[in-house]
Parts: structure tokens; sequence; C-alpha cells
């Protein structure tokens, strides 16, 4: 057993033994590398790494946490004084005592699948391929082309004082584009995405086709700087699987997350319109709108072999034809909900952070029908292919969302762009207005769901096809 | 965490940054202990420390850039580090742009740090908290945070910078709900001490607020006169900020300054400047790369007087960098304007509400952003205290409201202004953004409401 190994096991069994009713004890590694090229030329190259360790106890029914990047035993032993310390004074303004759902203890290993490690590219092969992409970025008012691409390591050792000890390595890999429009007269037209990312290895980067990729990007972007306004009246709106992405991530993944029913969120990142008694009587929806929270797609940024409560990865349903009937739990807010777990969503950014409930993969379920004959049924429309700025209520209400690039459709086929599109609605409103699913259901990843006090970036997973929605108000501004 | 102070901060800086193997090279190192104890319901549910290093080092060979970033301050790790980045930098092409390392300046002396702060225990944590709780009448509840933040930064180059502070950070906020009806109220302190934390008047604050958040109703869209209290104007200031004052933003055509500087961008009654030194709020005397933090005059009386600038925006835009570079992993390049100091007047709360015949106040927003940044257009709900204002007097409490509107426009139209207070925006205030700003609050001619919430 490696010398953390045994440390791990030792900071738990002392818990136990100083009446500590819980306590796990996590190592954290994590290996981040960036490059980025600029107009040509290479912006920056980064490689960062951290590892660090965070014990977790429940004494006296209060939970106290504390975390070191330091490797000597006295600050590792440290940590329990603390910890305790923490736990001793949460006890003395407590209404609430924390109750963790059973879980069998877990033993294991997971590892993501991959075919290429991409720490393994050579730098040079990254950087030509970046400045092929570059090049395709090229166009007449494209004044600034950044592009870039990163590759991600974390292990992760987690032991419980209940028997679970399990070890994780999970890889990711993706891509960044953008490309700003500029013109003398016009209103500047950005297309970018962030999201190219996947828990794989280089091979998911060389299927992005980010050449394809950029000129599409660059040709929208030139498009919208020319593109005249679009007419302010309710329409029926297809959102691409990018922009729904993020619609179902803000809209939906957020308020099933079971913390903020109870509240632990509600000072900043907000709580919820979905309460316990509105579970299966709540029509968030239309009929064609399900919702799945599934820890175990492959690929997903939100797949994992265990969370960090020690839970299994698992599959559940958070919206069923329209009907609200799940939330996202942690060991903690289940128990506290005095429900089973249904799906372990306890996650931690890093070592020095305390696990909260976190989105896994939450994904729009697809339809049965081909993307075109989605587009047939529409004879006057607007195609929404990425989101620019967003916005939502602390309830996940009321949003507004813009959009970087809107395609006209007309009778059915993609004609022309316009620009200045935006629009704001109420959740089971929005999604009430869906009326098709697609079949072309594709993957799309999140590197930084923020949430937590201190601020804890997640990486999450989305899933979406294109969908159809009618009748939507629009907003339209120069 | 216990402090290392200057010597044994930069010791081992200096000492890894001796036969380089790169041309030029520099090290920027964060320290940081983060105490936050978390509650709602009027109970404690987090309660969590950390003891974090940051170590950032930049390798240059032949104008190429290759960065490490690790949690060690062992001179093998650090020594291991620039290595590597070297290794990053020779691997990788030349950028024309660099400007090269900075070059020792004076640097201010650290102002923001105070002892009694960073020596705050768990338990002074939990009794501001239980102070709170204790403060909000029975049929309330609330919830929030209490926090904590010591830090040490240092930089050291090969050039011969060498510049190290501490700081320490403390911060109290309540959420205060009713249990009887659909009602929030909100207040906060923050402060570089700890004692400048005040868990009763907090607790008053927010309930009152709660008190009056009853019976709302909504409010159609329009333009209203509106009152703008510290935390709602911090959040139009944040969007300024992201979208505009940085030097990179106006080079590329994505500030409202681009092709402006000079000229009148908003009304006369709006003069903002970028001030890390105030001693009214927290920060390092530097920036990331070594230079010390300049004063800048970013908006004069509604005249636009240019951005704050990194090494390299500054370098590309023929000026000299103000000392705002940011940390690369969390900031865009080429300037960020963190410590902003809008000016104040002298307005009550009073005044501000009496001089509406007509509008709105707003306590503070949630998750706003930026649909038009060229514009600095900001879009976000209202939260924790919105309310009617008729005639002078507060009438009725509103169901959130949401707003859309350039900040420009909003400044042009500022009637009163009150007394400057430390304070940040939503974002910045669980460290998701990093802007302090000194900000009063205001009452505006037109304020754009585009939609409502439900009740």
């Amino acid at each position: 057993m490696p010398a953390t190994d045994r440390r791990l096991t030792d900071l738990v069994h002392t818990a136990a033994s100083r009446g500590a009713t819980y306590a796990d004890a996590r190592t954290v590694e994590r290996e981040h590398e960036a490059v980025s090229v600029k107009d040509g030329a290479v912006e920056s190259v980064t490689r960062t790494s951290d590892r660090g360790l965070g014990f977790r106890v429940v004494h006296k029914g209060a939970w106290g946490f504390a975390a070191t990047d330091r490797t000597d035993e006295a600050a590792i032993r440290g940590l329990v004084d603390e910890a305790f310390r923490r736990a001793e004074a949460s006890a003395s303004v407590q209404r609430r005592t924390v109750t963790l759902a059973p879980v069998a203890s877990q033993r294991g290993e997971y590892r993501t699948k991959l075919a290429r490690d991409p720490f393994a590219v050579p730098l040079a092969e990254r950087i030509d391929h970046l400045r092929a992409v570059d090049a395709a970025s090229v166009g007449p008012n494209i004044k600034t082309r950044r592009s870039s691409m990163a590759a991600y390591r974390t292990r992760k050792h987690l032991v419980t004082s209940e028997g679970t000890d399990v070890s994780q390595e999970i890889v990711e890999a993706g891509a960044g584009l953008s490309v700003l429009a500029v013109k003398a007269g016009r209103k500047p037209a950005s297309r970018y995405d962030s999201r190219l990312v996947r828990q794989a290895g280089w091979e998911y980067v060389e299927h992005l086709d980010l050449v394809a990729r950029a000129k599409r990007y660059r040709d929208d972007a030139e498009a919208t700087l020319d593109a005249p306004l679009a007419d302010e009246r309710p329409t029926t709106l297809v959102f691409a699987p990018e922009f729904l992405a993020l619609l179902v991530h803000e809209s939906c993944g957020h308020p099933t997350e079971a913390d903020r029913l109870l509240e632990h969120e509600v000072a900043f990142a907000g709580t919820t319109f979905m309460w316990p008694e509105d579970r299966g009587k709540l029509r968030y929806g239309s009929p064609h709108v399900s919702m799945t929270a599934d820890a175990t797609v492959p690929g997903g940024m939100g797949t994992f072999g265990w969370d960090d409560d020690g839970v299994p990865a698992m599959k559940t349903k958070l919206v069923d034809k329209g009907i609200f009937v799940g939330y996202l739990t942690s060991r903690e807010t289940a128990g506290a909900l005095g429900v089973p777990v249904t799906i372990g969503s306890a996650r931690a950014e890093g070592w020095q952070h305390f696990p909260i409930v976190r989105m896994v993969n939450v994904s729009l379920d697809p339809g049965t029908t081909p993307y075109a004959d989605l587009l047939r049924g529409i004879d006057s429309g607007l195609l929404m292919d990425a989101p620019a700025s967003y916005s939502l209520d602390d309830k996940r209400q009321n949003f507004h969302f813009s959009t970087q690039s809107a395609r006209v459709i007309r009778d059915g086929q993609l004609d022309g762009y316009v620009r200045g599109v935006s629009f704001q609605s109420l959740t089971p409103d929005f999604w009430g207005r869906c009326d098709l699913v697609a079949d072309d259901w594709e993957l799309h990843g999140f590197l930084s769901c923020a949430k937590g006090e201190p601020l804890q970036l997640m990486r999450v997973g989305h899933g979406a096809a294109h969908a159809r929605f009618r009748d939507v108000p629009i907003e339209v501004r120069e | 965490m216990t402090l290392l102070g200057a010597d044994r901060l930069l010791a081992p800086l200096r000492q890894a940054l001796r036969d380089v193997p790169a041309d030029e090279a520099d090290i920027h190192v964060h320290r940081r202990r983060a105490a936050i104890t978390r509650y709602s319901h009027s109970s404690i549910h987090q309660n969590a420390v950390s003891d974090e290093t940051h170590a950032t080092v930049r390798a240059i060979v032949a104008k190429a850039v290759g960065i490490v970033t690790m949690n060690s301050l062992e001179p093998s790790d650090l020594r291991r580090a620039l290595t590597e980045a070297a290794s990053l930098a020779r691997a990788s092409r030349p950028d024309d742009e660099w400007p090269g390392v900075a070059d020792p300046e004076p640097i201010a002396a650290p102002s923001s740090f105070h002892e009694e702060t960073a020596a705050t225990t768990p338990e002074a944590q939990a009794n501001s908290i239980g102070a709170v709780c204790a403060a909000v009448p029975k049929s309330m509840r609330a919830a929030g945070t209490a926090q904590i933040e010591v830090t040490e930064d240092a930089v050291a180059n090969t050039r011969g910078v060498a510049a190290y502070a501490p700081a320490t950070m403390a911060y109290l906020r309540a959420l205060v709900q009713s249990d009887t009806y659909v009602g929030s109220g909100y207040a906060e302190d923050l402060s570089m001490r700890v004692d400048g934390l005040h868990p009763e008047t907090i607790a008053a604050r927010a309930a009152e607020k709660c008190a009056l958040d009853r019976d709302r109703i909504q409010l159609a869209p329009g333009d209203y006169e509106a009152v703008f209290e510290e935390l709602a104007v911090a959040e139009v200031l944040r969007v300024m900020s992201l979208t505009g004052l940085g030097g990179q933003s106006v080079r590329e055509g994505r500030s409202f300054m681009t092709g402006r500087i000079g000229e009148r961008v908003t009304g006369e009654s709006f003069t903002l400047v970028d001030h890390a030194m105030d001693a009214r709020t927290i920060a390092v005397p530097f920036d990331v790369e070594g230079t010390p933090r300049q004063k800048v005059m970013l908006v004069e009386r509604g005249l636009a007087r240019g951005p704050v600038y990194d090494r390299t925006s500054a370098k590309a835009m023929g000026a000299r960098s103000t000392g705002h570079a940011a940390d690369p992993s969390r900031y865009a390049a080429g300037g960020h304007a963190g410590h902003l100091a809008m000016a104040g007047g002298p307005a009550t709360r009073e005044q501000l509400i009496g001089s509406v015949r007509r509008g709105v106040l707003i306590t503070r927003f949630h998750y706003t952003n930026t649909p038009d940044p060229r514009a600095a257009t900001m879009t976000g709900t209202t939260r924790d205290g919105t309310f009617l204002i008729v005639d002078g007097k507060i009438t009725r409490a509103l169901a959130n409201v949401r707003y859309t509107m350039s900040a420009l426009d909003l400044f042009a139209g500022i009637d009163l202004l009150g007394p400057q207070r430390l304070a940040r925006d939503w974002w910045s205030s669980n460290g998701m953004g990093s802007i302090l700003c000194l900000v009063p609050p205001i009452k505006v001619r037109r304020a754009t409401i585009t939609g409502s919430s439900p009740l």
C-alpha cells in the first residue's frame, strides 16, 4: 500500500476513534496542459498541476472539513484537529443535524477509456494543428482569431470510515475556437465554442474536425456581420444541440439540485421552483420533454466511477414526458429529504473543496424524428446555433438568452442569417412550447459550472438533439 | 496557515531563479488560507478551511513563453517547474509581442493586512453566524456565509523584481427569509478587518428588508426612475470592467472606449477610477507581473480617459503597464480593472428614495450577463429586496424584475449619489470574479425593466 493510501486509512480510523460518526479522506492530483494560438501566433503554452488532501468528518451531527497541499506528517495530522474543531464550531449553531442516506461500501478502480493519451501528443503536433485551424479562420473581416487545445488528468483516491476505498483516473481532452468579425459601421459579430470537451483521449480532438468547424464559425461571423435585424415577433425556434445543452444545464440541471431546496445555496446560487411537493405533478414542459441524469454516459464530462461520497455512478430521470420527477442528490441531501440515493451527485472540484451537489451528465432525451424532417415542418422560423449571453434568476425560472448566430428557416430550408436575436422566458413556459425533439442526440461538455462558496468549477456533461419550439416571443436589439 | 513573510517566501523564488535555463523568467506565488462557514435555516451546514499554495512560473526563450503552475515552494520543485517552462517555451513559437518581464520599480508598502483578522478562529466565525441568527425575528430564518481569507503574494523575476504582500479579507452575509410569506432581505459587510463585520446590524438590515418584502406585485416592463443600492451598482461596474476597461478589449474593438478615448461616453456625474491603493479597499500593491499598481482614471465626468494595461497590452498600445496583469488562469489577458472606485456624493438613503416620483429600488442582482459587450449592456434579475417607490416612499414589494440596459445609458441619468462603501458584485462574492468596488448608491432618471419573475 503506498504511503498516501495508508495515511488516508489512518486519518479515517483516527477520526472514528475520536468519536466522528463519519469521516472520509480524499487525495486529488490534477494535471492540465493547454496550448493556444491567437492570430497565427502561439499565445500561450501552459502546464498546471496540483495535489493535496481533503478530510471531512461528521461530529456532533455537524460537518467539519480541512484541506492542505502540504505533505509532511504534521500538516496531515493537523487536518484531524482542524476538521474536528470546525465540526464543533458548526455544532454550536445548528438546528439540523447531518444524516447520510445509506450506501453500501465500495471498492474498486475507474479509468477513462482512451485511444491516445492527450498528454503524449507532442507539443509541436498540437501547435501545427492549431495553426491549420487558425489559417482556416481567416476571413476578410475577421479581426481576432483564437484556438486552443487542452488535456486534463485527475487522479482521486477516496477512503471512508464506512469501508469505501475507491481510486479513479479521469482523462479529458478538448478544444476551443473563437473568431471576432469587425467592420466599420456594423456591430461586431463573434462566434465561439468553449464546450468542445470530452472524457476521452486525443481521438476526440481529431474527431472534432476543427478545420471544418473553424471555417463554419468564420462564415457564421462574417454573415452575421452583414445580416439584417430579425423581425421582433413570436416565431418558431429550432435550437441546435449545443444551444440546448446550456438551456438544459441552466433550467433543468440547476433547479433539480437538492441542496438548493434545502437552501444551502440560497444566499448565492439561489433556490429552485421545483419543490418536493411538486414531484410527480409539476408540468415542467411538453410531453416531448424528458430529461435524464446519467453518470454512466461514455465520454461524458459528468461520468465517473464513484462520486465524492463514494456513491457508484447511477442514472435517474429528472423530467419524464414533461413532468418533474427527480432530483440530483448527495448522501446528505437524500438523508435530509428522507429518500434513498437514486443518483450520487456529490462532487468537489479539487482536494481543497467540500463536496456539494453537482450535475453529472444531465441530458434532454432524444426523439425519433430526423433533423431534416423537423425542419420540414417549419414555414418560417429561426435556427439558434449557439448561446451568447445568458442570465437566470435565483430560482432558475426567469431566463434570458441571446445567440451568437441565428439562421433563417424558410419553407423547411435554411436561408441566410439575421442578427440581434434574444429571448426571455419562464422555464415551464419555454419547455412547454417544445413540439418535437430530433434523433440527432450529441454530447457536450462543460468545464466550469460555477457554484458553491468558495467557488467550485465543475465538469458536467449535457446531451441534446435539435428541438423545435413554437411561438416563442423574441427580442431584437441592434 | 502560518505566514511565511517576505524573506521566507521570496528566498526560494530567488534561489530557483539563479542560473535559470531561459533568457528570462518570473515566478508569482499566491498562498491562501480560506476559512468559509456557510449557514441556512439558521444552522451551519458547511464549515471548511483550506491551505493552498499556487506558484506560476514563466520562462522565456527567444521570445517564446512557457508557463508552469504547481503548488509547491520547494526550491527543487520550483527549479523543475522553471526547467519545464523553458522546455515548453523551446517547443513553442516566438511571440513577437512579448514585452519582457518587468523591471524593478518602487512598490508601495502593503496596507491590507490585519493580524487579528488572520488569527480569527472557527469559534469566532460560528459566533458571528450565531449572532446573526439570534438577531433575526422568530418568524424569519437566516442563511449566508462567514468568510476569512488570509493571503500572501510574492513576485520575483530575473531582472531583480522581488515583491511581497500579505492581505486579509473578512466577509459576512445574511439573507433573511420569512417563514410565513414569500419575501427576503439581504445585507453584508466586507472589510479587511474582522472587526469591520457587524452581525447584528447585518441581521437588522436584512430583516427590515424582508419585513417590507411581502405581498409582492408584478411590475410591467418599461422605463422607470430607480434607486440602485451599492451592490446593484457594483454589478453594473463589473460589466463595464469585464467588457471595456482592459487594454486588450480596447485594442480588439470590443470595448465601449474603442475609438472614443477623450470623448463623452456617459453623463457628467459619472467618474470611475481603478485605485488599488485606496486605503478603504483590499489589495496587493503589485500585479502578478510584479508591476506596481497605478491609479488609473477610466472615465472622468463622463469622458472616456483610457483603460488599464498589463505589459503585453501596454506594449501593443504604445503605453506603459498600469500594474493590472491578472491571474491568466482566471482572466483574459490584457489588463483587469479589479479595484474600482466610483465617485459618490452626499445624498442620504432617504434623499435617494425621496427624489423618486414613481420608480424602483433595487437591492442587488443575480447572475447578470452582457448581451451587448460593446455597449456595456447588462441583463439580470433583481433579488432580495425590490420595491416600488411612489412619491418618494416605498409603497409595495415587487416580484423580482429583469433589468436590461447599457451601463453608459444608466449612468447618463444619474441624479443623486450617496456615499461610497466597499462592495462586491454577485459574481465576485464567491470568488468567481475578483472585482472590489468602492461604490455609492445612486438615483437615476431611467432604468429599463424588461420583464418580471412570477410572484
